[in-house]
């Protein structure tokens, strides 16, 4: 029946296209908007069509950005030696969330998945070699996800910077804090043992 | 509803949601799945890194529900291969074999030496370097286990035994072939000690991977043959072979 209104039927469709939104979920959406004032919907509306304008991939590190380049890339007091690297820009949002990192970041755009057929020419590693290639980096911190997507970009990573004669770091692996040793996996407690620090 | 649980070895996983993770797991007993794990990426708790590709875990599941999915309820990790994970040539190794199984045992058919074997070659692979030895055992002994062995010490069409010259393979004929039982087009010409040294290598026990040592002509022969018989039997190409391909370059001559 519903599909017959035939301005429902496309936004339901819209928002069916959405990552982890099937028909069920893009439905009550739907329903939502049409109950909001008009304001409201118009706002969405306007919201939507104003990130697609005017937000955009910054052309230095590929962080999501207003500014051309991004603000963290014009920053003179990011130190420019400095260079972290991560999957996703969201992974940015969480290190900057920290306050500890004052380097300047690349986004790759995912990572490598030999069972997804997903290779290196398919993540920003071109850019990232480019970049290299400009000689101002001289430490690069691989701080892609502890997955086995994540560890095989970095290990891909590392081999392929190293013999630049750059200093190579990981994003150091353990116990969280406020956690309980007696919750925490045998690979994570495996991993700290194995990284312990002099006290 | 019943729970079942089972060793398992994770091959991959898909983010579902916000959460949920699509998880395809090889069971000794059950064959391959696929379960819904709701709430994996949120809560370390009840899975853990237990859910990660190439880990062994006792996985606990309800049966498939009308969209095919078991629901997962819980995972006890017994090994997560962590020596796997720290090699590149070894990850590609390994994400070439689990695919492997996916592609050469279809889903829910239980085979328990297709899993002994799996993980035979991920507890190999975590302690020592992937090698074309193992690779090419991997893939004669699950090509065997498939039901998909070729003939290789006597011609497939007319039955003689092999003198040492003239051997020829051709996969969609069934293995090897003599000059009189040629077709009339191009086929691998193969030596008997490559053909010597994949039927000997299934004498051995499945689980066993230390230990061989092929010759560069007989890996490059060997590779030849087990991949027509690959390409013959998978459905689509394996997309880990890419990056495989650029970590285990075939030895020159």
């Amino acid at each position: 029946m519903l599909n017959s209104i035939s301005y429902f039927a496309k936004l339901v469709a819209e928002l069916a296209k959405f990552p982890g939104v099937g028909q069920k979920t893009a439905t009550r959406l739907a329903f939502f908007i049409l109950t909001q004032p008009q304001e409201e919907a118009e706002a969405l509306a306007d919201t939507i069509r104003d990130l697609k304008r005017k937000v955009h991939f910054c052309p230095i590190c590929f962080q999501m950005t207003e500014s051309d380049p991004c603000q963290i890339c014009a920053d003179p007091r990011r130190d420019r030696n400095l260079l972290c690297i991560v999957e996703e820009p969201q992974d940015v949002l969480a290190i900057e969330r920290s306050h500890a990192f004052k380097g300047q970041y690349h986004v790759l755009h995912g990572a490598l998945s030999p069972l997804d057929g997903v290779g290196p020419e398919d993540l920003k590693i071109a850019e990232l070699e480019e970049r290299l290639q400009a000689g101002e980096i001289k430490e690069i911190l691989i701080a892609t996800n502890f997955s086995v997507k994540g560890e095989t970009t970095a290990l891909y990573l590392a081999r392929l910077i190293k013999p630049r004669g750059l200093r190579v770091t990981r994003l150091a692996h353990g116990i969280p804090l406020g956690s309980d040793l007696e919750y925490i996996d045998q690979g994570t407690v495996g991993r700290a043992i194995e990284g312990r620090q002099e006290f | 509803m019943r729970i079942l649980n089972n060793p398992a070895i994770i091959i991959r996983h898909l983010n579902y949601g916000e959460a949920d993770r699509i998880v395809t797991f090889f069971t000794r007993d059950h064959g391959l799945l696929k379960g819904f794990a709701r709430g994996a990426r949120k809560s370390r708790k009840r899975f853990g890194a237990a859910l990660e590709p190439f880990s062994e875990a006792r996985l606990y599941w309800t049966e498939p529900t009308g969209d095919g999915l078991a629901a997962l309820k819980e995972a006890e990790l017994t090994d997560l291969h962590l020596g796997l994970r720290q090699d590149l040539d070894i990850i590609s190794l390994a994400s070439y074999a689990c695919e492997l199984v996916e592609g050469l045992i279809g889903e829910g058919h239980p085979h328990p030496e297709a899993f002994d074997l799996l993980k035979a070659l991920l507890d190999h692979l975590n302690h020592n370097e992937p090698t074309w030895e193992a690779r090419l055992l991997f893939e004669i002994r699950l090509i065997t286990l498939a039901g998909y062995a070729p003939h290789f010490l006597h011609c497939s069409k007319c039955g003689i035994t092999f003198s040492d010259r003239g051997i020829f393979f051709e996969a969609e004929l069934g293995g090897s072939l003599c000059p009189q039982c040629l077709p009339g087009r191009k086929v691998l010409s193969v030596s008997l000690l490559t053909l010597g040294s994949l039927a000997r290598s299934l004498q051995t026990p499945l689980t066993l991977f230390e230990g061989f040592r092929f010759s560069s002509q007989t890996t490059r022969e060997a590779h030849a043959i087990l991949e027509q018989i690959l390409s013959l039997h998978l459905l689509h190409p394996l997309k880990s072979l890419s990056l495989l391909d650029r970590s285990m370059p075939l030895p020159s001559a």
